[in-house]
């Protein structure tokens, strides 16, 4: 695949985005302080912004560039996390201008590394990366298994999927959900349905 | 909502623009960015400091940059972080070889920024950095143990660090040992709220929660996050000396300690009630037999219009009371 796919994926973070800010709103009125859609919203609106008329044809720099774009436009908790992983995706495809199946394992992997290296939260904490962790292994497994991208992008989401129902049964850790304690642990983290977005953002880009 | 501002969207923007009005001997702005506020007295050769955090606060955070003590501050929206390149602009414009220092509260929003700008002054523009995380609201959790994290938030004690931090890199001291100094009065320093109304977002346009007209929060943060208890307002000397007894069991403060106070306000309560809840931290810390080297009593990290005060304790050993007593010239802090 030619770098110019990864402008397709950003423009389907961006779509998902926008068509689920007002649940994204609904999820963390719950647990947070409401804010997610707005931050999801704009913040893959100004990566994708960013990256749109592109002529880079270094994968690594656009996807970098993607996530300082977010920094700047969504500074908050989620926001800087979310950059944080786009922009450690960047720094892992660094000088590829050309992408194999196996780096857009890659890309999730390091982009879920760049979040957990910023954020420091733990696996069954109740956040985004129960969402993602179960997808990057499902994606990997299913590349490894030579199964092809739309096929192994759908067992992802899935997985996420999956992940973001388990978070009912943990207690948070981190952010104001944490201040509820055992009262935070039937309600589903907004984190872990970001990851889920991202993962039906990355079935579409696959999709015809 | 009843406030005296324009538009809510422009809020911050404008009262940035006031105060380079007010100001322009001691403050100005860096990458053209109001948001980026550094000092207009940039000294040669001294460790910078740098602050930031959201706005709803003033004086905090941006008040203390000026000659003596900060040297630059990235301004976030309300109660919202400032960007980590708007953080990197104000490293780079205060750097003048010496590496900066970041001194900021502990919220999860500033440090991922904050780290993040770290990295980037380091990749990028291979300036050195360090940072101090000031945490010290003794309602909002229990003290860390060795090895952990600090997960109380930062409130109106960050002055202290800032006021000694800021001193020690104007007397030239080096990145490392200024960082010291910040640490230092970081791990002796507590605080405590209490609140008596909710403060309200510009561009939310109504309070978040509500707390009864005779009812009031031991323990609020400074955002509004819940405290310790709510009940009946009491009279100021039994809420001080409930705030008192917690403070002082903290660390713990002890008989003989010299101790710095700072009674601050949470936006709109007078200056009145900040005196006589003054005069009750003195009685107070007298029965204890701890001495009052120095009291500060004023509006110093507010809530936007959150009626309530907080109390904060300084404990002293003479390097941070050289400290302390260094003159000091900002927009909102000035000592001779």
């Amino acid at each position: 695949m030619k770098v110019i796919y990864l402008v397709r994926l950003m423009k389907e973070l961006k779509e998902i985005m926008e068509e689920n800010r007002n649940y994204l709103i609904e999820l963390d009125s719950v647990v947070g302080d409401g804010d997610l859609g707005l931050t999801m919203g704009d913040g893959f609106a100004a990566a994708y912004e960013a990256v749109k008329e592109s002529n880079e044809a270094d994968a690594g720099k656009l996807l970098y560039a993607a996530g300082k774009a977010m920094s700047i436009a969504v500074p908050s908790t989620m926001g800087t996390l979310m950059a944080s992983g786009l922009m450690q995706a960047g720094k892992v495809l660094k000088g590829k201008t050309e992408l194999e199946e196996a780096d857009i394992t890659a890309l999730f992997a390091a982009y879920m590394e760049g979040v957990q290296n910023r954020g420091k939260a733990k696996i069954g904490e109740k956040t985004f990366l129960d969402g993602m962790n179960p997808a990057v292994m499902a994606l990997g497994n299913a590349v490894r298994e030579g199964k092809p991208l739309l096929e192994a992008s759908r067992e992802a989401e899935k997985a996420s999927c999956e992940g973001f129902e388990n978070t009912a049964s943990m207690i948070a850790v981190h952010g104001r959900a944490a201040t509820r304690g055992e009262m935070s642990r039937t309600l589903k983290d907004p984190g872990a349905a970001v990851a889920v977005l991202i993962m039906k953002a990355l079935v579409k880009s696959f999709e015809d | 909502m009843k406030k005296i501002i324009n538009k809510p969207e422009n809020y911050v923007n404008e009262m940035l623009e006031g105060l380079y009005i007010a100001h322009p001997d001691l403050i100005t702005y860096a990458a053209e960015d109001l948001r980026c506020l550094v000092t207009a007295n940039k000294k040669e050769g001294k460790v910078g400091i740098a602050t930031g955090g959201g706005s709803g606060h003033l004086p905090l955070f941006l008040g203390y940059v000026g000659k003596g003590m900060l040297d630059g501050c990235s301004v976030g929206d309300v109660f919202q972080s400032p960007s980590a390149e708007q953080m990197l602009a104000v490293t780079k414009e205060i750097d003048s070889g010496a590496g900066v220092l970041y001194i900021y509260g502990n919220y999860n929003g500033d440090i991922f920024n904050f780290d993040m700008a770290a990295e980037m002054a380091d990749f990028e523009e291979n300036i050195r950095v360090e940072s101090v995380v000031a945490g010290e609201d003794v309602a909002s959790a229990g003290p860390a143990s060795p090895g952990e994290k600090n997960t109380r938030r930062g409130v109106a004690g960050i002055i202290f660090v800032y006021k000694c931090a800021g001193a020690a890199a104007d007397a030239m001291l080096d990145l490392e040992e200024v960082k010291r100094v910040a640490e230092k009065a970081a791990a002796n320093v507590r605080t405590m709220g209490v609140a008596l109304s909710p403060c309200i977002v510009p561009r939310v346009g109504k309070p978040g929660f509500e707390i009864a007209e005779d009812e009031m929060e031991i323990g609020m943060g400074i955002h509004g996050e819940t405290g310790i208890r709510r009940g009946k307002l009491e009279p100021a000397d039994q809420i001080v000396t409930e705030m008192m007894d917690k403070i002082v069991a903290d660390i713990p403060y002890e008989k003989g300690d010299e101790v710095a106070v700072l009674v601050n306000g949470l936006g709109a309560t007078p200056l009145d009630e900040q005196y006589i809840v003054t005069r009750r931290i003195n009685q107070y810390l007298k029965e204890k037999g701890i001495s009052v080297y120095r009291y500060y009593v004023g509006e110093y990290a507010t809530a936007i219009e959150m009626a309530g005060f907080s109390i904060s304790l300084l404990r002293l050993d003479e390097e941070l009371k050289k400290y302390l007593d260094a003159p000091a010239q900002t927009p909102f802090f000035t000592q001779l």
